[in-house]
């Protein structure tokens, strides 16, 4: 096998990772699978393309290149908004959606029906705005680095998957080392519980949208910005993103983020081994191994 | 002119009772049942493509067709989608109510990777043509023809129906509206709740595969592109507007949708010009996102079912064993014999 | 009257009635109050509304009318994270510590909500109040015994120095040996000065440390009296005896 197979799996298991931390850290808080949090990376993306273009027209300046990276400065700078809208996006979808059917003890799979609905709001919303045609942070070409063994990365895939480590390195700290993240992970564990003990889960949860929604946005410049921008973008990660985050058990960050780089590597492997035409079907042949043998995941608890 | 406008009419309403079909599998899994489908695309497309590789005559370059009777090619294509939502629902009907969502979605995706890229059985992308069509013969006449092949599947529209409403109000239905209202107490009263989804999950999986065979065979051309999500969303909206638990509703809300969908498309290619249609098209898309919301935030009860008749009584039943309240001023709630 | 205005009371309901839905009351109108220092054990058969009434108090069941107080104060209508802040702890009778994190872990979630120069003082005098937890700190609640589960429960609540503690049965599914303990430590605990109410199956354990019990049948307070007294009192027999002859095979 060529040894560029684990370059390629590492940087797409990177992005399933980043994006499959905020799907199991919704899942665990708010107890329904988010259908929805694709279209948060897609959002995300978008939104960042739209400023960075802004920002770009302001002064020219800030698009000219960082040396190496294929970017300029507004699209750093533009992601930092971009994060924050789409944190915004979270919480008001949770205000005018979730939180409204959670506030009536809806049943799990009604709030799994609403994120699908939201879901296809969101994704033709966008298709609506920033039409169906693939989109791109920079036009400058790239030239991979050899990094010995045959193996190449260009510059801005070092970048993601430095960032990437950093960010999952930061979320696992919060998680365990803050009142945030112990409230986050009684909460998850039990709700009522967290509430006698002073736990205000409101926060708690508010604290998950705009966490998850952050992590989304990041997978989904990195995404647009190594690959390219379009509409489903996020979609088309969807099942990636669950199979990863069932795989590496729900609630687990570690977890999610080493399933997310399994799926990657895996997807890699099989372009290599089967065909590119096959890759998408790795995801679902993982998820219905994960459900078929270990259904609490790599890292999860065993649940009744 | 007249005799094309029926033809025409025959030809929306037949495709609409194609919908109708998808709706009413549907309707069996969430409406009486409260499993969530995400993948009706990859069942629909299992039954159409099974039917066309049965019944279609000998190709060189592709496995089949086998050229066997229509009616077979119909069977062999609702029971493959039976088997293949017994299978997935067999995997996760048992563990979080949402992983089954999950899971139809991946077959959906997996489906629509199949149709593609397993050529020498799907054709690929090119996808299956020459599959025979109803009263084929009388194709000379467009106006008995069509309307051969809409009383056809009205037909089958009709079948279905009646035999959906004695399965409803036969006890197994009884037992699956309970499970779906309060499933703590069906399990109370004994029975075993998975089993009686995935029965239900895998008959409606059935119907789905049985309308793609129906609507394949109408066609008489299928390919990948026509089992996109795209064809999931669309038969949810359908189900929510006819009214969710009401087979006739299912029905009603397929032909509505179907022309509301129709018209919309008419009005958008003759509004926008070619570069901004499928612009214009996104936003039919985001209706159906914001009627689903809509409908969950301000009907509930029109998406959960209708009567909550049934799970009343188990939950009297049930929680009168562990709460018994009584005073002088409000007497003990008799469990019902 | 015209004498001095009594302090008020440590814990109180007024007319409270409860229960998980609307058109089902559990706890059916009970009036109610527990001096401060006071030990206070509720008492009743089965599906009498005792664990309700209490989850009721912390917020857990919604309250359809009628009030709680705390210490003269309204706290109705504060939500169940905001009464730990107020000074009443709970201790649920299942469920009660979160089983993922550790020993350490739990009681610094609990501490939390206090100053951050308070929270380890706080957390160290409660492992010396619980050498067994402090020897075991970093260990996973969930491996935990079932006694040693109950006094992280009790210590958890414990941290954030209540002046009134609400246990929800914690003898329940306890050897004998282990409510003996569990019921010793509480004693010691109101003889700190906390004030104590204990829902319990375990009558005559129960009446043994408690100073004072209250009984209730149906969702309604039907009588109390001090401990030492009810323990020979033969109404407490009629009254589960009596209830249980309503319920017929429903009593435990």
């Amino acid at each position: 096998m060529n040894p560029q197979v684990l370059i390629d799996g590492l940087m797409a298991g990177a992005l399933y990772g980043l994006g499959a931390i905020g799907v199991t850290l919704t899942y665990s808080i708010l107890r329904f699978a988010n259908f929805a949090h694709s279209e948060l990376l897609t959002f995300g993306a978008y939104a960042a393309l739209a400023l960075s273009s802004a920002l770009g027209a302001l002064s020219a300046g800030l698009l000219e290149p960082i040396a190496p990276f294929s970017f300029g400065w507004a699209l750093p700078l533009a992601g930092l908004v971009a994060v924050a809208l789409t944190g915004l996006l979270a919480l008001a979808v949770d205000a005018i959606l979730f939180g409204r059917l959670r506030h009536r003890r809806s049943s799990i799979i009604v709030m799994v029906m609403a994120s699908f609905g939201a879901a296809l709001t969101l994704r033709s919303l966008i298709e609506f705005a920033f039409t169906s045609k693939p989109a791109y942070f920079t036009r400058e070409l790239q030239i991979a680095l050899p990094l010995g063994q045959g193996m190449r990365a260009t510059p801005d895939q070092l970048l993601s998957l430095a960032l990437a480590a950093i960010l999952v390195i930061g979320v696992h700290l919060l998680l365990t080392r803050t009142a945030i993240g112990r409230s986050m992970r009684a909460v998850s564990e039990n709700q009522a519980l967290a509430g006698v003990v002073g736990v205000d889960v409101r926060r708690v949860i508010r604290v998950v949208w705009l966490l998850g929604a952050a992590l989304a946005c990041i997978a989904g410049i990195m995404s647009g910005l190594l690959v390219q921008l379009r509409p489903y973008m996020g979609f088309d990660l969807l099942l990636p993103l669950f199979a990863a985050a069932i795989l590496g058990g729900i609630g687990s960050v570690p977890g999610a983020m080493l399933a997310g780089l399994i799926v990657g590597l895996a997807e890699a492997a099989t372009v290599q081994l089967v065909g590119a035409e096959w890759r998408t079907a790795v995801a679902f042949v993982i998820l219905v191994l994960v459900l078929l043998l270990r259904p609490q995941g790599l890292l999860g608890r065993a649940q009744a | 002119m007249s005799v094309e406008l029926v033809a025409y009419g025959c030809f929306f309403l037949t495709m609409a009772l194609t919908y109708a079909i998808m709706c009413l599998g549907l309707n069996l899994q969430w409406g009486q049942t409260g499993l969530f489908n995400v993948g009706i695309a990859g069942f629909v497309a299992v039954g159409a493509y099974v039917s066309a590789l049965l019944t279609t005559p000998d190709v060189a370059d592709r496995l089949g067709g086998f050229g066997l009777p229509m009616p077979l090619g119909w069977l062999g294509g609702s029971l493959s989608a039976a088997l293949i939502a017994y299978l997935v629902g067999r995997l996760t009907i048992r563990l979080r109510a949402d992983y089954l969502a999950i899971a139809t979605f991946g077959i959906a995706a997996a489906v629509q990777l199949l149709a593609l890229n397993l050529e020498p059985v799907t054709g690929g992308p090119f996808g299956i043509g020459f599959i025979p069509r109803p009263f084929a013969g009388r194709a000379g006449d467009p106006l008995l023809f069509s309307v051969l092949n809409l009383a056809l599947v009205a037909a089958v529209v009709l079948l279905l129906y009646m035999a959906l409403e004695r399965l409803v109000r036969s006890p197994w239905g009884r037992v699956l509206r309970a499970i779906r209202e309060d499933e703590p107490a069906a399990l109370a009263l004994g029975k075993n709740a998975n089993r009686f989804r995935l029965q239900a999950f895998a008959i409606g999986g059935g119907i789905m595969g049985l309308a793609g065979a129906v609507q394949a065979h109408f066609i008489g051309f299928i390919a990948p592109e026509n089992y996109l999500p795209m064809l999931t969303f669309q038969v949810w909206a359908m189900l929510i507007v006819g009214g969710s638990g009401n087979n006739r509703g299912a029905i009603l809300g397929a032909v509505l949708v179907w022309g509301i969908w129709a018209l919309s498309a008419a009005f958008i290619s003759a509004t926008f010009e070619p570069g901004q249609q499928a612009r214009a098209a996104s936003l039919q898309i985001a209706l159906i996102g914001v009627a689903i919301c809509a409908v969950l935030l301000l009907r509930p009860q029109g998406v959960l079912g209708e009567a909550r008749v049934v799970s009343r009584h188990l939950l009297e039943a049930v929680g009168s064993r562990k709460i018994r309240v009584a005073t002088d001023a409000q007497p003990v709630r008799q469990p019902p014999e | 009257m015209s004498a001095a205005p009594a302090p008020p009371p440590a814990l109180a309901t007024r007319d409270l009635v409860a229960g998980y839905e609307r058109d089902l009351p559990i706890v059916r109108g009970i009036d109610f109050s527990v001096r401060q220092g006071e030990f206070v054990v509720i008492l009743g058969p089965n599906g009498a509304g005792k664990s309700t009434l209490v989850k009721a108090i912390a917020g857990l069941v919604p309250i359809h009318s009628g009030s709680t107080h705390l210490a003269g104060e309204d706290i109705t209508l504060s939500p169940v994270q905001e009464k730990v802040r107020h000074g009443l702890a709970f201790v649920p009778q299942t469920e009660n510590i979160f089983a993922t994190l550790s020993i350490r872990e739990n009681l610094q979630l609990a501490a939390d909500i206090l100053p951050r120069g308070r929270q380890a003082a706080q957390i160290d005098e409660v492992y010396s109040l619980f050498p067994d937890l402090a020897s075991r700190r970093g260990a996973r609640a969930g491996n935990l015994s079932g006694g040693q589960r109950q006094m992280l429960a009790v210590a958890r609540a414990l941290v954030v120095k209540p002046s009134v503690l609400i246990l929800d049965e914690p003898s329940a599914g306890l050897s004998p040996k282990i409510v003996g303990e569990v019921f010793a430590r509480l004693k010691a605990l109101n003889g700190a000065g906390i004030t104590i109410v204990l829902v319990e199956q375990n009558v005559k354990a129960a009446l043994a440390v408690a100073d004072r019990a209250v009984i209730l049948v149906e969702g309604k307070l039907r009588h109390e009296g001090p401990a030492a007294t009810l323990s020979s009192d033969p109404i407490v027999g009629e009254l589960y005896l009596g209830a249980r002859a309503r319920q017929g095979e429903n009593g435990r």
